[in-house]
């Protein structure tokens, strides 16, 4: 189940390409780059327009729908700081009025189409995703095109729009508290690079933003050539050229500012808080300094999470969960960012047990995966929770545009997913303890004790 | 309407070879409805060790097997029906099946896991009280249907299930697990005789028995609008919840119910979400849920804004709910909405496994005959006199559940001066038994 080489080009790819490119805009002349396989059965078609938009083609005939999805390579780790949550504010601004459509008009004419749409932000990228029956592509295609070159921006909907993220912040992060530690944990453990600073904002830079913020972004990041359009389900290559072409061929290309990137400087030592917080048990988080998507120890330090982490047969969650029933959930995840992000471990205590309870046994499943390898069988079961994990996201036409246009944006290799578990197969418990041992250090990890409020006294 | 389960199973499949998975369902027409008052979670827990102890196994030898083949199991208990969900690789099919038949004929329901599984639940509940959208609904939920089981959690309370003994487990497997109350659904990569012949396996590994009486009754809502704050410290923002009871499928008034409630609250552009978010900026999310079940449930307004918006934000919906209510919905409302749910109707059955659900909340809910194949035109006839007539003859007004979770001393008097022709109210706090 290859995905890394290129398949041939489509017969046809040439002609029906010419006749769209006679009537293209100044900037929109579209040129046929390859293709590659994605998986057993379907082909992602690589096309690039002269202004830089990129545009991959997934035909899949499964079902009478299309997943329109635009990924833009803006996200959290873009901003600066006095300006955390512009990336996420914006997205919802897209969604409000442009040249020919007024405030909700967009919202309201998906609907009507039957489509399913909604947009997220995250630390590297922003992604709107938009499913539509068939016959309702062109007018995703208007919608997209126009808000990526005419999206107006006017004081009210930018006052309301911030109303609404502030309530979504107070939502997802001051009143959960496992969102608000997560959010302490990675102000914990970066000090230099952007990914300090949550996705959603610092609540004081959320309300000061102004009108001017709004546009400045708008006119800074959301260009053709810094986004790609992916496009899969029951619709052709030659149709969806058709549309877009014309649709994004008067956009001139954006120059792009050179990203002022602070690469994190190493952890030397570990960095621990212990905090209250308003809630019924005691929590412990953990945050290990990671490697980066792209790097070749994610995939094995993934795995190693998955045999530590990833179900009920994994090691900690038997050992806290089942064997000395101190907690009530344990969860770990490797983040998958462009640049090292984080390992993170999340532990909920029972009642009447401490986060340092946690902590001790913890540390020991961690420190033994250090000492000695894993089993083969472990690494089989993670292997296989992997390939489950991958099949069930691909069933519908937008899981399938997810897949490709994450692995896109933040790679650059479209068909990564089936690379990595193609990867994964020829991974040994050698590698597992290489990753295990360069990362899992306590100098490097950042550790948050969660009390609830009333105990915090009593705390050691 | 049908009262009584079928006695022959029945088998529904979905082929699609498009993606090399496979799910299969073992569903039952029961339910935690039938948990015996004080024995509240008995039917989620004995699903539960069933799913831990099958096949001879412990769980730790279970889990890995599942896990080995690439292959996930989950237990899932309704009111009214539960399931065992499998979704499995297509090479480890016949594995995995062998493995579910086992399972599911042959748990051991041993008493150390049973022991161990009683205290994880009554952990997990107490830690679910960190979930403020979860509290307020149950809190919500308890006092729309006060009396009638769907107001008494399917997952228990920590003391309910702390009163649960092995015997009360072993009782409900030998009533729930048996082939007469089985509807069994395969979607994906597997063809209609691989799934009759494993349908049949299942058939025959499990005991015969009764078919299970549905005797539950249609739940019933007492007069005026009742509030109950729930009273949790430090918010910054609440869990409004607000609404009476809903719909039942075999309404000749069901469908033009569920058009209205999609002009009022079911979509990110229906009036509910404009009027809260896009023009206040009050609350990230601003909708109206209309569910099913085998008997009439709910329907409620779900917002959640910061605690000095919420008197507001109450008020207005409430304005919104009386003008649906008197006003009903206009002809453009009418024909927009029909556009919408006819053509997203192509979500509905985009994939084997949707397909498959469908057919399968028909047999477990007793749907009417045809009842998800004559939607779209069923939609399609609706009038506006019908949709109209619907919200007038269903949804109360005067006679509303409003459930607000939040910091008492500082929303109570704003939020009970914001209701006008209060009945009662109450305040309870979050870390209560519910």
């Amino acid at each position: 189940m290859s995905a890394t080489s290129a398949v041939k080009r489509p017969k046809d790819a040439t002609p029906w390409l010419a006749k769209i490119n006679a009537s293209a805009g100044p900037h929109g002349t579209a040129t046929y780059e390859r293709s590659t396989p994605f998986g057993p059965a379907l082909t992602i078609q690589h096309f690039r327009l002269k202004n830089g938009l990129r545009v991959l083609v997934c035909e899949d005939h499964a079902a009478p729908v299309v997943a329109y999805h635009t990924w833009y390579r803006v996200g959290s780790r873009h901003e600066s700081v006095g300006k955390t949550g512009l990336a996420h504010l914006f997205e919802h601004l897209m969604f409000n009025e442009t040249e020919t459509m007024g405030p909700g008009e967009l919202d309201r004419k998906l609907e009507e189409a039957g489509a399913e749409s909604n947009a997220s932000t995250w630390l590297d990228w922003t992604h709107y995703n938009i499913a539509v029956p068939k016959d309702r592509l062109p007018l995703v295609v208007r919608i997209e095109s126009e808000r990526m070159g005419r999206l107006l921006l006017r004081d009210p909907q930018v006052t309301s729009e911030k109303e609404v993220v502030a309530n979504e912040r107070r939502f997802r992060v001051d009143d959960d508290v496992e969102g608000a530690v997560s959010e302490l944990l990675w102000a914990t453990a970066f000090k230099e690079h952007a990914y300090k600073w949550p996705t959603i904002g610092w609540m004081p830079d959320i309300q000061a933003f102004t009108t001017e913020d709004c546009r400045a972004f708008y006119d800074t990041f959301y260009s053709p050539n810094n986004a790609t359009i992916v496009v899969v389900g029951d619709v052709s290559a030659r149709r969806v050229l058709e549309l877009v072409v014309p649709a994004y061929g008067g956009m001139p290309p954006a120059t792009l500012p050179v990203e002022d990137a602070h690469p994190e400087p190493p952890q030397t030592e570990e960095r621990r808080l212990s905090v209250a917080k308003p809630t019924v048990t005691e929590k412990l988080v953990l945050g290990y300094h990671a490697p980066a998507l792209g790097d070749s120890d994610h995939l094995a330090l993934s795995m190693l999470s998955e045999v530590l982490f990833g179900g009920r047969a994994s090691r900690i969650y038997r050992k806290l969960v089942r064997e000395l029933e101190l907690a009530v959930d344990v969860h770990g995840f490797v983040g998958p960012f462009h640049a090292p992000g984080l390992f993170e471990v999340y532990a909920s205590a029972r009642e009447g047990k401490t986060a340092d309870a946690l902590l001790e046994p913890l540390d020991g499943e961690l420190e033994r995966v250090c000492r000695s390898p894993v089993t083969e069988a472990e690494l089989e079961r993670a292997r296989a929770r992997l390939e489950l994990s991958l099949v069930s996201g691909l069933e519908t036409v937008d899981g399938k545009a997810t897949t490709i246009g994450f692995y896109d944006t933040v790679l650059g290799r479209p068909a990564a997913a089936f690379e990595r578990l193609e990867a994964a197969s020829a991974l040994s418990v050698s590698d597992l303890l290489r990753v295990a041992r360069r990362y899992l250090r306590k100098e490097s990890r950042s550790l948050i004790l969660v009390r609830p409020h009333s105990t915090e006294g009593a705390a050691a | 309407m049908n009262d009584v389960a079928p006695k022959k199973r029945r088998v529904l499949v979905e082929s699609s070879p498009t993606v090399p998975l496979i799910s299969i369902t073992v569903a039952e027409r029961l339910g935690a409805a039938l948990d015996p008052p004080g024995k509240e979670g008995l039917s989620r827990l004995t699903s539960r060790l069933i799913r831990r102890t099958g096949a001879g196994l412990t769980t730790e030898q279970l889990d890995e097997r599942i896990d080995t083949l690439g292959a996930a199991l989950s237990a899932d208990v309704g009111y009214t029906a539960s399931s065992f969900h499998g979704a499995v690789i297509r090479r480890s099919l016949d594995s995995f099946a062998d493995l579910l038949i086992d399972v599911l004929s042959r748990p051991s329901l041993a008493e150390a896991e049973f022991e161990r599984l009683v205290r994880e639940t009554q952990a997990e509940l107490v830690d679910a009280r960190d979930h403020d959208r979860e509290v307020a609904q149950s809190w919500f939920r308890r006092r729309l249907f006060e009396g009638h089981p769907y107001g008494r959690p399917v997952s228990g309370t920590p003391s309910s299930i702390g009163k649960l003994t092995l015997e009360d487990v072993k009782a409900c497997y030998a009533r729930v697990q048996s082939a007469e109350n089985l509807v069994l659904a395969f979607a994906g990569d597997i063809d209609e005789s691989a799934a009759q012949a494993i349908a049949e396996r299942i058939e025959q590994a499990l005991p015969r028995g009764e078919p299970a009486p549905d005797a539950l009754p249609d739940p019933t809502l007492s007069q005026g609008r009742r509030l109950t704050i729930v009273d949790k410290p430090e918010r910054t923002q609440t869990q409004i919840l607000i609404g009476c009871l809903g719909t039942h499928p075999h309404d000749p008034d069901h469908i033009p119910l569920h058009v209205g409630n999609t002009i009022f609250g079911g979509t990110f552009t229906a009036r509910l979400m404009h009027e809260v978010r896009s023009k206040r900026g009050w609350s990230y999310g601003a909708y109206s849920n209309l569910p099913y079940d085998r008997k009439r449930r709910g329907f409620s307004l779900w917002t959640f804004p910061k605690s000095s918006d919420a008197a507001a934000c109450i008020a207005l919906e409430l304005e919104l709910l009386e003008q649906w209510f008197q006003d009903g919905v206009t002809t453009k409302e009418l024909a927009w909405a029909q556009r919408y749910l006819v053509r997203s109707h192509a979500f509905a059955v985009d994939t084997a496994s949707k397909r498959v659900g469908q057919a399968l909340d028909e047999e477990l809910y007793s749907l009417p005959p045809r009842y998800y194949a004559d939607y779209v035109d069923r939609v399609k006839a609706v009038t506006l006199g019908e949709v109209n007539d619907a919200i007038r003859t269903r949804i109360t007004p005067k006679d509303l559940r409003i459930t607000v979770l939040g910091t008492a001393s500082e929303i109570g008097n704003p939020i009970r001066d914001a209701i006008p022709n209060l009945a009662d109210s109450e305040v309870v706090p979050f870390d209560a038994e519910c």
